[in-house]
């Protein structure tokens, strides 16, 4: 066995006393949605990785099996898990330690994938991103997981040790972990304080998906939509930031979805999905709307802005800078859709006393109730705006009167 | 949500057309409601037809100097449009009283006119509901009742209308604009909205192929001197608990002709007719004010938790008058 050493605890920590892994398996399978009869089943803990071709992120052509002889971790990432968050960083740091010599493999097509091989903390561990094959799904057809989120832990003998599988909307958290193991009355054998650590560590890790190979959804009337592709799926271009997304989607996609599900915009939150929290708004031909309310395929044509859209280059749409500067959140979670409401309300001319900006900003909720802050971003950042505004009107009209003069 | 097709018609004919082949289909217009009611499950519609793409989001002038409102002008859009700011300043606050900036950039002028009751029993489809299930049954007559409806219902729905714009509408006399296979029809406002009776599945009195193109505002000088005062839960982004759209012509001291329509009371935006001509030859004063919110909720009926709306209506109407005069 490859987790021997100082992994033992990590071991024991999932390893069931038929000698599967079963703790990982058992606190996953309540919420994995694996019942639909055409599906393959996901490759079992205690059975042979499949084997498949990819190319690192130095662009070397590798084979899983290249990696026998240490452990690995193959996840199949969301896009909303953010490598850029040092935190879920750290989840995988913390569990490579458990496991000596244990390589990431990372699945996911984005670019932005590749902070993941530079952001370590001791310089031991790296993580190979295999980039572009989320767009050919022989991986995930191989492991059985096709539209499902899914981590596995192989060892060095190439044998799957671990695993969470779970449909693409459930999102494993730490309370789900303990939760489970508070209701077995605290006797799930051999597990310590660090073992639940690591424990839960793992299972956080399993904030995986693979949206993009997705399938149609065995049932259509569950939450599957965003990801479903039926059909009667059609082929929409969805003009977002100045890029154009073609994208396959069904009619009852969401803008919101998407975004968030389809192209991997993420900063656009979804909050209530019912068009009362503003969470998700974004603009559409410069005003102001509810994502979630708005179907995917009304707004095809449309120039769409999203919280990404903001930022010009490094710099910070003043209002975002203000945001950080007045405190104007706490969790953060409204805070794009504060923000993209925030700059059309200023555009508006809504903006004009702290009353109004109230008013205005109604359709925005925030559970922290950081509303003075807000409040004060935007009265903030409208006076930057139009100072700058200002600013640049003196530019504009300076070189104008050396004209004149010299004329 | 469930499957549906999207059609995205060429013409305003072309989509009568659409509706005509496919009754099971439903035009899309914001969607800010439509979306909602079908992520609930309550609307299923087999296909949608978006019409938000059809030459409808025009305001023009009509020949009597009133205003044609095109049913695709959005809610925020009227409420800014500066002739309605002076010439009909309850419309411009009915619609700003609603709704989020968000939902107002989105929201259609013709789809606020249907949007559906927003009675939980309604919206939850785990309750018996009449509108959303004919002969199920009511669980609002005995359930949590606090924003239902205390005049023009019926034994089998006491739910309420959640449009602030039709309330303002309704004081204006506005004439909605339909087509259908059959040609074109204009409908006063009054009588577009139904009394639920014992169909109250039926909104309106809209056939299932027409579709609503334009709103029209007539000329009506009093109706500079109007307003939109809503009472609900919190301070903005509220639907209704009782509003009131008022236009007073009151010279001298004397009330010339006065509108009063009221919101959140009624399965429909409710005009007090009687309680306008008691009011006529009055004067502009508290008293009589009152004496014609008497009349208007003359006939009002309340529930378990929805009483407390007729003392709150009579003095929304006071207010609202006494602002005016």
């Amino acid at each position: 066995m490859q987790f021997d050493t100082e992994g033992a605890d990590f071991e024991n920590a999932t390893r069931a006393d038929d000698g599967s892994w079963q703790l990982g398996e058992s606190l996953a399978s309540p919420n994995s949605n694996l019942s639909h009869g055409s599906q393959p089943e996901p490759i079992g803990v205690g059975t042979a990785a499949p084997d498949f071709a990819f190319a690192a992120a130095d662009g070397r052509r590798l084979r899983l099996h290249d990696f026998r002889g240490q452990p690995v971790l193959l996840a199949f990432f969301p896009p909303d898990w953010d490598p850029a968050r040092a935190h879920q960083l750290s989840l995988y740091n913390q569990i490579l330690q458990r496991v000596p010599g244990g390589q990431v493999l990372g699945i996911a097509q984005d670019e932005f994938w590749c902070e993941i091989s530079v952001e370590d903390e001791d310089d031991a561990l790296h993580y190979p991103l295999l980039q572009g094959l989320s767009s050919n799904d022989e991986a995930a057809q191989r492991f059985g997981i096709e539209g499902v989120q899914a981590v596995f832990l192989i060892d060095g003998e190439g044998i799957v040790r671990w695993r969470h599988v779970g449909d693409a909307s459930v999102r494993p958290v730490v309370d789900q972990l303990w939760a489970t193991i508070s209701a077995s009355g605290g006797t799930a054998p051999r597990i310590s304080r660090r073992n639940f650590l690591v424990a839960s560590l793992a299972v956080c890790v399993a904030f995986a998906l693979h949206p993009r190979v997705s399938r149609a959804a065995g049932d259509p009337s569950t939450s599957g939509a965003a990801n479903a592709v039926s059909p009667e799926s059609r082929s929409v271009v969805l003009n977002i930031n100045g890029t154009d997304y073609p994208t396959l989607i069904e009619p009852r996609v969401t803008l919101l979805d998407a975004l968030r599900e389809r192209i991997g915009l993420i900063g656009t939150k979804k909050g209530c999905d019912h068009g009362q929290c503003g969470a998700c708004t974004v603009h559409v031909d410069g005003r102001r709307v509810n994502a979630c309310l708005t179907l995917a395929m009304q707004v095809e044509g449309a120039k769409i802005v999203t919280i990404e859209g903001l930022v010009n280059g490094r710099q910070l749409h003043p209002v975002q800078a203000a945001f950080i500067k007045h405190d104007g959140f706490q969790c953060g979670y409204c805070t794009p859709g504060q923000i993209m409401s925030a700059v059309s309300c200023i555009a508006e001319g809504h903006a004009g006393s702290d009353s109004e900006v109230r008013e205005w900003m109604s359709g925005n909720l925030c559970r922290c109730g950081a509303y003075n802050g807000i409040v004060e971003s935007v009265r903030d950042a409208k006076a930057l705006m139009a100072g700058a505004h200002a600013a640049e009107q003196t530019a504009i009209d300076a070189p104008q009167s050396a004209v004149v003069r010299t004329a | 949500m469930q499957p549906f097709d999207y059609i995205r018609p060429s013409s305003i004919e072309d989509a009568v057309r659409e509706k005509a082949r496919n009754p099971a289909a439903q035009f899309l217009g914001g969607g800010t409601n439509l979306v909602d009611l079908m992520k609930y499950d309550v609307a299923r519609p087999a296909a949608l037809i978006d019409v938000t793409h059809l030459p409808m989001d025009r305001i023009e002038v009509n020949p009597d100097g009133g205003l044609r409102i095109g049913a695709l002008v959005r809610n925020s859009d009227l409420a800014e449009y500066p002739r309605v700011v002076r010439d009909y300043p309850v419309l411009s606050q009915a619609l700003l009283a609603g709704a989020s900036p968000q939902l107002r950039n989105m929201a259609t002028s013709g789809g606020n006119l249907l949007q559906r009751t927003r009675c939980y029993y309604f919206y939850d489809v785990a309750f018996a509901c009449n509108k959303r299930e004919p002969g199920s049954g009511c669980s609002a007559l005995a359930g949590q009742n606090r924003i239902h409806a205390i005049l023009g219902q019926s034994p089998a729905c006491i739910a309420t209308h959640p449009s602030d714009m039709a309330v303002a509408l309704a004081a204006l006399d506005a004439v909605v604009q339909v087509v259908g296979p059959q040609g074109k029809r204009a409908i006063p406002i009054l009588e577009l909205h139904r009394l639920p009776g014992d169909t109250p599945q039926t909104d309106t009195t809209l056939r299932n192929d027409e579709l609503i193109t334009a709103i029209d505002l007539p000329a009506l000088p009093m109706a500079a001197k109007s307003h939109y005062l809503k009472v609900r839960d919190r301070a903005s982004y509220a639907f209704a608990l009782v509003s009131v759209a008022v236009a007073l012509d009151a010279q001298g001291g004397t009330v010339r002709e006065a509108r009063i329509a009221l919101g959140g009371v009624a399965h429909k935006p409710w005009r007090a007719l009687e309680a306008e001509r008691t009011l006529v030859g009055q004067g502009a004063s508290e008293t009589s004010f009152r004496a014609a919110a008497e009349t208007a909720l003359r006939d009002a009926k309340g529930y378990e938790h929805n009483t407390f709306k007729i003392e709150l209506a009579k003095r929304t109407i006071v207010r609202a008058l006494t602002t005016m005069a």
